[in-house]
C-alpha cells in the first residue's frame, strides 16, 4: 500500500498528484507547480528531475504535455478504496497570490479586493476579525449614545406629550378665560345698558309726568282765568288776583324759560370698543399661535446623530464628527423627520410656521417627506449607499490634509465594488435609521451558527470568515474613522513631536529660569515692601518661598509676628502689615473664607469649602458657640427685629449703590470694630492663656496666618499687589466705587471704632486728636434708641452682607443671603443687648485653633455669631488677660488672623477702600481689645503705655510725617507705586513668552487641542486637554503635577471637555462639553459631582464651554449653543441665566468664554458677535466693547477671556490669532502675537488665565500647547 | 515569510519519522528551513567513527533549487574545503526537484565514502589524495579523530 501510494504522489511536492503529466521520459509530475517551476523558460525545456532528459515544451506550455489518464485514474481509484476526500483543489488552475506572490490556488479575498492564496486570505480573515473585535467594542463603548438617544427619545416623547398636553391645556384656559371675560363683559354690558335705560326711562317718565301735570294744571288756570277774567264775575278780591297774577306771570316766565334739555335724553348709548371689532376678533381669532421652538429641532436632531458620529467621537475628532454630523444632519432629517416630527406638522397647521432659518429645513422636510421617506427605506438597498456615498466624501474630505489611505480607504474602495452582500438579503431586519442589518437575521449567519452549534464544522471555517466580509459594510461609517483619525493623529503627533521637541526643549530651558529669575525677583521685592515697615523681619521672609504672591501674603503676617513681641511702640507698624494682610483676606469678601479660617488653623492654606460645607463645618466645629449665640439671640427680647432689619437691609441694598454715607460706613465700622478688638482678643486670650511666651504664639499663630493669607490669595486674584497697596494710606482704589473721600472718613470711624464704639460707653474720647469726628458720629448712633440702634446694627449687617457682594443686589445672591442675614442680624441684637449673656458661654474656646476654627465658621457663616461668639470670647478673654495684657497687645498681630477675618466676612469689599486705614486699624485691636475688655469688665484697664503706643501709631496712620510713619509710609507708597504701576506696565512688557507647557500627546504633559486654562489658588495651572479627555494640572512653573479623567460619560469621565476653572476652595469645575454637563473635582481630582444635561431648560446646557466660578463659589457656564450664560451654586443648583441668541446689548451668540472680576463683573466673549460684553451678576449689560476686525480693539471670534485682580481683561482674540489687553473700562491697552508655531505665536487661541502674579497663561490650541507670558 | 511549503513538511515529517541509518537532521526551532544535520563517517572510511555536523538550509525556491549545505566540522577531505563547502555536483547543476533533503545527506554520506579528488575543492588534500593517498587517509583519519570524535 504504501508503495501504492508511493506511486500517486508527485516526486517533487511529495504530494498526491495533482493533473499528472507525462513527459516524454514517461515520468509523470503534478502540472502545478511542480512542473511549472521545473520549466526552463529561456531554452523552452524542461528537464525531468528523474531522469534529467529535456523535453522541448510544446507550444501551450506544460500544459500541452499529456495528461497521465492512467495514473489519474489510479488516484480516483485510491480515492475510492481509501474514502479520502478529493482534493477540493482539483480542476482549479494556479495562480500567482497577489499579495505573497506565491502560486497557489488563489480565491477571492473580499478584504483585498485580489485573488488570493489560503493562507493570505486567513491571514486577512484574522485581521478582519480582529478589525471587527475592535470596532465591536467601539460601538459597545458607543452604544450608550443610542441608547441615551433612546432615553432622550423617550423622555421627549413624553415632553412632547406633556408639552401638548400643557399648551392644550393652555389653550383651553385661554378659552376658557377669553369666553369668560367675553361673557362677563357682554353681561355687565348688558346690564349697564338696562340700567342705564332704566333710570333714563325713569326720569323720563318721570317727566313726562311732572309735564303733564303742569299741562294740566296751566290749562286749567288758563280756563279758569278766561272764564272769571272775561266774565268779570267779581268773585276775586284783590289779593286772589294779585297771587293769580302772579301765578300767571310765572307760569309764562316758566313757560318761557322752560326748555327741555332735549340733548339730555337723545344722547344715544354706544357701544365703544377699545378695539376695532374686526380686529378684535381677529385678535381672538388668533388669540394664539403655536411656535415651535427650534430647540426642539435642533435637539431632536441632534439626538439623532449620535448614532453616527458618537464613535467616531469617541476617538475624539470632534471637527470630524460635527462635519460628519452636518452631512448627516440633512440625511436623518429626511429620513427621520417624518416620523419623528409629525406631531409638529400637525402643530404647524395651526399656526405659523417659525420664522427662523430652520423653517425651510423643517418645510423642506415636510414638503418632500413622502419622497424622501421612499427613496430612503422603500428603496432597501439604496440608503445605506448613499449613506456610505456621503460619509466616503466626507471622510476624504477630512482627510485630504491628512494621512495615506489607510484601512478606511480601503473601506471605501470596497464600497465602490457591487460586492455581493452575503449578509444583505432582504429578509433581514434593518435597522430603520442607520440600514444597518441585524446580523443574527441574515439567512446566512443563522444557517452559519447552525451549523456551528451542531458541531458539523470547525469552530474555524463557521460564522466569522463570512464576517469579514460583511462586516464593512454593516458598520460601514464607523470603522473608516477612526482608523483614518488614529494614523492622521498619530503622523500628526509625530510630525509634531519632531517639530516641537527641539523648540521645546531649548524654549523651556530658556524660559525656566528666566521665569524663576522673575519670580525672585518680584519676590524680592515684594519682600522688601512689606517689611519695610520693619526691617526687622527679612530672614524669615527669605525662608518661606513658594509663589511670590504667597510668598508676599505669607510673608506679611509672619514678620508682623515675628517682629511683634520684641518691638511694642512699633506695633502700629507691625499691625499696618498685618492689618494690611488681613485687610486682603477681608477684601476677599467671601463667606467661605470662614471655613478657610476653620481650616487655617491646621494651616492648609485653602481648604476652603464652599458655603455650605461651611455650614455643616460650623455645626460640627462650632455648636457650642453657635448653639449659644442662637439661644441668646432667641432670649433677646425683640423677635420683630430681625425683620426690621431685614427691610431695612433692602432700603440700604436700594441706596449702596451710591457711596454708602458716612455714618452708616461708622456705624458698621463700628460693630466691626468691636469684632475685631473682640476677635482679637479671642485670639489674643487663647494665645496667651496658653502661654505667655510671644514665640510660641507666635508660632501657634503662624499656621491660621499663613492659612490666610492664603485663604486671601484664594479669595480672589489680588494678592501681593493688593496687599501691597492696602498698605498705602494714599491708595484709593476702591472696587467697589466708593468714593475715595470715604476712606478717611472710615478710617477715622474704623480706626476709632474698636476703640471708640465702646469708648463712646467709656467716655474717653479725648484720647485721640481726631476722634471728634467719629465720636459725633458714634454719639448719634450712641444717642440712637435701642431699637433703633440695634435696627442699625442690623441694617449694617445687612449692609455688609451686601458689600460683601459687591453687586449685592443681585437678587439670587440676596437670596443666599437672607437667612445668613437673619441670623446676622439677630446676633448683632445680641451684641447690643447681650453681652452679659455671652460672656459666660465664651470660656468654651481654649484652645486656640479650635477657637479659630469655630470663630472662621461662625464668620462665615454669619458674622452676626462670630459677633456675639467674639464679643464673648472677648469677654473671657478680657477678663482672663487682663493681667497678660501686655503680652496680649504684643499678640495683637496674632490675633489680627480672626480679625481680618471677621471683617473680610463684614466688610467684603470695602476693604480695598479700607486698606488705607491698615495703618489705623491695625492698631486698632491693641487699643480696641483693651477697650473691649475695659468695657466688658467695665474698669479703666488700658495701661497708659498701651494708650499712648496706640495713639502714636494712628497718629502715624494720620500721616503727620514723623520719622516712624513716614518710613511706614514711603514703604506704603513704594508698595503703592509699584502695585499701582505693575499691572499696565507689566502689560505693556508683555510680549515675551516666558515658557510654554507641552506638545502634542496623550502622554503626561502633553495636550491634544487644550482648550481651557485656569490657575488654582495655589497658582497651579488647569487645562482642560480636551482631546485627551482629561485635566491636567501644573505647577507655576510648568511642571507636571496630576492629571485626571478620561474618555467616558460616567463620573470623572470627560468628553471632550472644554472649560476648566478653579474655585477658592480648589475645587476644579469643569465643562464636560459633549456630556453637556459640569463636573465638579476636589483638589486631588477625585469626583464630587456633577449636574446638567443636554437641553434647553434652565439648568442644561448645549455644549458648555466656558465656565468660571467667582468669589462667592457661584459657577458661571458659558452655555454656547444655547447662546447664554448660566449661574450655579457650587452645588449644582440653577441660579439664573442671561443672554439670548442675537447681537443686540444683552444678547449672545456662542459664547464661548467666560470670566468675573473681583468686583462681580461678569467678562463674556461675544465670539460670533466679535466683541466682549460685560455683565453685572444679574445679567444687566454693563458695558461691551470690540467689533469685528483686526485693528487693536476689534475681534475675530473672541474666545478666551480672563479678567486680573485690577479688573484688566485680557482676551483670545482667536480668530486674529493675538492677546488683546483691556483696560478695565474696555479701553485698549495692547495686543501681542500672531499666526505661527514658534514662541508668542498662535494657531487658534482657547482660554486665558492669569495669575496673581501677572502672567498670562493661554492656551494655544493648534499648537497643543500652553504659552505662558 | 510565506508560510512552510507542504513538501518541506512532508520531507521534515517523514525524516522524523523514518530517519536515514547514520544520519539526523533536526530542523532548527526557529526556521524550519534550516537543518542541524549530523552524518556519520561511513564504515570502511578514514572517517569512520566520526560524527559530523552539517547544516543544511533550504532556500527559498526549494525543491526547484538545490538545498545548501555545508561542513560544521572541520573534516579532511578533497571535495571539502576548509570552510565546510562541499563540491558535490547535485549540490549545483545536477540538482533536481526529485531529489529531497535524505537523498542529498545520503550523497554527502557517500561522498565521504568515495573522495573523488579529480574533481576537488581543497586542492592541497586532493593532491595529497592523489599523490599520497595513504598520508591523506592517515591525515583524513587523524582529522576524523581530532575533530568528529570527542563532541
Amino acid at each position: 500500500m504504501e508503495q501504492f501510494e508511493q506511486l500517486l504522489t508527485c516526486a517533487i511536492c511529495l504530494d498526491r498528484y495533482r493533473n499528472p503529466k507525462l513527459l516524454p521520459c514517461q515520468h509523470s509530475f503534478c502540472m502545478e507547480p511542480c512542473l511549472e517551476g521545473l520549466v526552463d523558460y529561456v531554452r523552452r525545456q524542461v528537464k525531468c528531475p528523474e531522469c534529467r532528459a529535456e523535453h522541448r515544451i510544446p507550444y501551450q506550455g506544460v500544459q500541452g504535455f499529456p495528461t497521465n489518464v492512467t495514473l489519474q485514474r489510479f488516484l480516483e481509484l485510491h480515492i475510492e478504496i481509501t474514502g479520502e476526500l478529493p482534493d477540493p483543489t482539483s480542476g482549479q488552475v494556479m495562480e500567482r497570490c497577489n499579495v505573497c506572490s506565491e502560486k497557489a490556488y488563489c480565491s477571492f479575498c473580499s478584504h483585498c479586493d485580489k485573488k488570493i492564496c489560503e493562507e493570505c486570505k486567513g491571514a486577512h480573515m484574522e485581521i478582519l476579525r480582529r478589525e471587527i473585535s475592535r470596532i465591536n467594542n467601539q460601538i459597545r463603548r458607543g452604544i450608550h449614545r443610542l441608547q441615551d438617544t433612546l432615553a432622550l427619545v423617550e423622555k421627549n416623547t413624553q415632553s412632547i406629550q406633556a408639552n401638548c398636553s400643557s399648551v392644550s391645556e393652555e389653550v383651553e384656559e385661554i378659552y376658557r378665560r377669553l369666553s369668560k371675560a367675553l361673557k362677563d363683559r357682554t353681561e355687565y354690558l348688558r346690564g349697564e345698558i338696562g340700567r342705564y335705560m332704566g333710570t333714563e326711562m325713569r326720569s323720563l317718565t318721570n317727566l313726562k309726568e311732572n309735564l303733564e301735570q303742569e299741562i294740566s294744571n296751566i290749562l286749567s288756570n288758563c280756563d279758569l282765568a278766561d272764564k272769571h277774567m272775561n266774565e268779570n264775575v267779581d268773585i276775586w278780591d284783590d289779593c286772589e288776583l294779585m297771587d293769580a297774577k302772579e301765578i300767571f306771570l310765572k307760569t309764562v316766565e316758566f313757560i318761557r324759560n322752560f326748555e327741555y334739555e332735549n340733548t339730555d335724553y337723545s344722547r344715544k348709548i354706544r357701544l365703544v370698543l377699545a378695539h376695532d371689532p374686526n380686529q378684535l376678533v381677529l385678535h381672538v381669532a388668533g388669540f394664539g399661535d403655536l411656535n415651535l421652538g427650534n430647540q426642539h429641532f435642533s435637539q431632536g436632531s441632534g439626538m439623532l446623530q449620535p448614532p453616527g458620529p458618537g464613535l467616531m467621537r469617541s476617538k475624539s475628532d470632534h471637527r470630524l464628527a460635527s462635519q460628519f454630523r452636518q452631512q448627516e444632519e440633512r440625511g436623518y432629517d429626511r429620513g427621520y423627520g417624518d416620523n419623528q416630527e409629525e406631531p409638529l406638522l400637525g402643530g404647524r397647521k395651526f399656526g405659523e410656521r417659525p420664522k427662523t432659518t430652520t423653517t425651510d429645513r423643517y418645510g423642506d422636510r415636510y414638503g418632500r417627506g413622502g419622497n424622501d421617506y421612499g427613496d430612503d427605506y422603500d428603496n432597501d438597498t439604496r440608503p445605506p449607499r448613499s449613506r456610505y456615498s456621503r460619509f466616503r466624501r466626507h471622510v476624504q474630505d477630512n482627510d485630504s490634509d491628512t494621512e495615506q489611505p489607510t484601512r478606511g480607504v480601503r473601506f471605501t474602495e470596497q464600497q465602490k465594488i457591487e460586492r455581493e452582500k452575503v449578509l444583505d438579503t432582504e429578509d433581514v431586519a434593518r435597522g430603520p435609521l442607520s440600514g444597518i442589518t441585524r446580523l443574527a437575521d441574515s439567512p446566512r449567519v443563522m444557517k452559519k451558527l447552525q451549523e456551528n452549534e451542531s458541531g458539523k464544522k470547525k469552530e474555524k471555517e463557521a460564522p466569522p470568515p463570512p464576517q469579514p466580509a460583511p462586516q464593512p459594510k454593516v458598520v460601514p461609517k464607523r470603522p473608516p474613522p477612526p482608523a483614518n483619525r488614529q494614523v492622521s493623529e498619530e503622523d500628526e503627533i509625530a510630525k509634531i513631536k519632531k517639530q516641537n521637541k527641539g523648540a521645546t526643549t531649548s524654549t523651556e530651558t530658556e524660559t525656566r529660569p528666566a521665569e524663576r529669575v522673575a519670580a525672585e525677583e518680584r519676590h524680592t521685592t515684594t519682600q522688601r515692601k512689606t517689611p519695610a515697615p520693619e526691617a526687622i523681619s527679612s530672614p524669615e521672609e527669605s525662608d518661606e518661598s513658594v509663589t511670590s504672591l504667597q510668598q508676599t501674603q505669607r510673608k506679611t503676617p509672619v514678620t508682623t509676628k515675628t517682629a511683634a513681641p520684641t518691638r511694642r511702640p512699633s506695633d502700629a507698624g507691625h499691625k499696618k502689615s498685618t492689618r494690611s494682610a488681613s485687610s486682603d483676606s477681608n477684601s476677599s469678601t467671601e463667606t467661605s473664607t470662614a471655613s478657610s479660617s476653620a481650616i487655617r488653623s491646621t494651616g492648609a492654606p485653602f481648604t476652603t469649602e464652599e458655603v455650605k460645607q461651611k455650614y455643616l463645618s460650623r455645626g460640627n466645629a462650632d455648636t457650642p458657640q453657635d448653639t449659644r449665640t442662637r439661644a441668646s439671640s432667641t432670649v433677646s427680647n425683640k423677635e420683630t427685629q430681625p425683620q426690621k432689619t431685614f427691610q431695612s437691609r433692602f432700603l440700604h441694598n436700594k441706596t449702596t449703590t451710591a457711596p454708602p454715607p458716612a455714618s452708616k460706613d461708622d456705624e458698621e465700622t463700628e460693630s466691626s470694630s468691636e469684632e475685631e478688638t473682640e476677635s482679637d482678643e479671642d485670639s489674643d486670650d487663647n494665645t496667651t492663656s496658653k502661654k505667655t511666651d510671644t514665640k510660641e504664639i507666635a508660632k501657634s499663630d503662624i499656621g491660621p496666618l499663613l492659612a490666610r493669607s492664603a485663604n486671601a490669595r484664594d479669595s480672589s486674584t489680588e494678592n501681593a499687589r493688593r496687599s501691597s497697596r492696602d498698605e498705602t494710606p494714599t491708595y484709593t482704589r476702591s472696587r467697589y466705587g466708593i468714593p475715595k473721600e470715604e476712606s478717611p472718613v472710615r478710617k477715622y470711624g474704623r480706626s476709632r471704632t474698636g476703640t471708640t464704639s465702646s469708648t463712646v460707653q467709656d467716655e474717653e474720647p479725648a484720647r485721640y486728636g481726631y476722634t471728634s469726628r467719629f465720636l459725633n458720629k458714634s454719639k448719634s448712633t450712641a444717642t440712637l434708641q435701642p431699637d433703633e440702634e440695634e435696627h442699625k446694627y442690623g441694617s449694617t449687617l445687612g449692609e455688609d452682607s451686601d458689600s460683601k457682594y459687591p453687586t449685592g443686589r443681585s437678587r439670587y445672591m440676596a437670596l443666599k443671603e437672607r437667612r445668613q442675614r437673619l441670623a446676622r442680624s439677630r446676633s448683632s441684637q445680641q451684641f447690643g443687648d447681650e453681652e452679659d449673656i455671652d460672656e459666660p458661654i465664651s470660656p468654651t474656646s481654649s484652645n486656640p485653633s479650635a477657637y479659630l476654627a469655630s470663630k472662621g465658621y461662625g464668620s462665615a457663616a454669619s458674622s452676626g455669631h462670630d459677633l456675639a461668639r467674639s464679643r464673648s470670647s472677648h469677654a473671657l478673654k478680657s477678663r482672663d488677660n487682663s493681667p497678660d495684657r501686655p503680652s496680649t497687645t504684643e499678640k495683637d498681630g496674632a490675633a489680627l488672623s480672626s480679625w481680618a477675618r471677621y471683617l473680610k466676612n463684614k466688610y467684603g469689599n470695602r476693604n480695598s477702600g479700607k486698606d488705607k486705614d491698615s495703618g489705623t486699624s491695625s492698631m486698632s485691636p491693641s487699643s480696641s481689645s483693651t477697650t473691649a475688655r475695659r468695657l466688658s469688665l467695665g474698669l479703666p484697664l488700658r495701661s497708659s503705655t498701651e494708650l499712648g503706643s496706640s495713639d502714636d501709631d494712628q497718629k502715624n496712620m494720620q500721616g503727620s510725617p514723623t520719622t516712624p510713619p513716614t518710613a511706614v509710609t514711603a514703604a506704603a507708597g513704594i508698595a503703592v507705586a509699584v502695585a499701582g504701576t505693575s499691572p499696565r506696565s507689566q502689560y505693556l512688557q508683555k510680549c515675551q513668552q516666558l515658557f510654554e507647557i507641552g506638545s502634542r500627546g496623550s502622554e503626561a504633559g502633553c495636550f491634544t487641542w487644550p482648550r481651557g486654562v485656569a490657575v488654582g489658588p495655589d497658582n497651579s495651572i488647569v487645562v482642560a486637554d480636551s482631546s485627551n479627555h482629561r485635566v491636567q494640572v501644573f505647577d507655576s512653573n510648568g511642571r507636571f503635577l496630576k492629571e485626571f479623567g478620561q474618555y467616558g460619560n460616567g463620573e470623572g469621565e470627560f468628553d471632550c471637555l472644554a472649560g476648566v476653572a478653579v474655585n477658592r476652595i480648589g475645587q476644579y469645575i469643569i465643562a464636560d462639553r459633549y456630556n453637556h454637563r459640569i463636573q465638579v473635582f476636589d483638589p486631588s481630582g477625585r469626583f464630587l459631582r456633577a449636574f446638567g444635561s443636554q437641553g434647553t431648560a434652565d439648568g442644561r446646557f448645549n455644549y458648555p464651554w466656558g465656565i468660571t466660578t467667582d468669589a462667592l463659589g457661584f459657577i458661571y457656564v458659558c452655555d454656547k449653543e444655547n447662546h447664554r450664560v448660566q449661574v450655579f451654586q457650587s452645588d449644582g443648583t440653577f441660579v439664573g441665566k442671561f443672554g439670548s441668541m442675537g447681537s443686540k446689548e444683552g444678547q449672545l451668540e456662542h459664547p464661548h468664554y467666560i470670566a468675573v472680576s473681583n468686583t462681580n463683573r461678569v467678562v463674556v466673549s461675544d465670539s460670533n458677535n466679535h466683541r466682549i460684553q460685560i455683565f453685572d451678576v444679574n445679567g444687566k449689560v454693563l458695558s461691551s466693547f470690540g467689533i469685528e476686525g483686526s485693528e487693536d480693539g476689534q475681534f475675530k471670534f473672541p474666545r478666551g477671556v480672563a479678567v486680573d485682580d485690577q479688573g484688566y481683561i485680557c482676551v483670545a482674540d482667536s480668530g486674529n490669532n493675538r492677546i488683546q489687553i483691556f483696560h478695565p473700562d474696555g479701553t485698549f491697552l495692547r495686543s501681542f502675537g500672531c499666526w505661527g508655531i514658534g514662541k508668542g505665536e498662535f494657531k487658534g487661541l482657547e482660554g486665558v488665565a492669569m495669575t496673581p502674579n501677572g502672567h498670562i497663561l493661554v492656551c494655544d490650541r493648534e499648537n497643543h500647547r500652553i504659552q505662558v507670558f | 515569510m510565506a508560510a512552510l511549503p507542504r513538501r518541506i513538511i512532508k520531507e521534515t515529517q517523514r525524516l522524523m519519522q523514518e530517519p536515514v541509518p547514520g544520519i539526523s537532521a533536526v530542523p532548527d526551532d526557529s526556521n524550519a528551513r534550516y537543518f542541524h544535520v549530523i552524518v556519520t563517517g561511513p564504515e570502511d572510511s578514514p572517517f569512520e567513527g566520526g560524527l559530523f555536523k552539517l547544516e543544511l538550509f533550504l532556500p527559498e525556491d526549494y525543491p526547484m533549487s538545490a538545498p545548501k549545505v555545508r561542513f560544521i566540522t572541520k573534516i579532511y577531505h578533497p571535495n571539502i574545503d576548509r570552510l565546510g563547502r562541499i563540491c558535490l555536483d547535485i549540490l549545483k547543476d545536477k540538482w533536481s526537484p526529485a531529489l529531497q533533503i535524505r537523498t542529498v545527506l545520503l550523497s554527502i554520506q557517500a561522498l565521504l565514502s568515495a573522495p573523488n579528488p579529480d574533481d576537488p575543492l581543497a586542492n592541497d588534500v586532493a593532491e595529497l589524495w592523489k599523490v599520497n593517498e595513504s598520508e591523506a587517509i592517515r591525515n583524513a583519519k587523524e582529522w576524523t579523530r581530532r575533530y568528529a570524535m570527542d563532541n
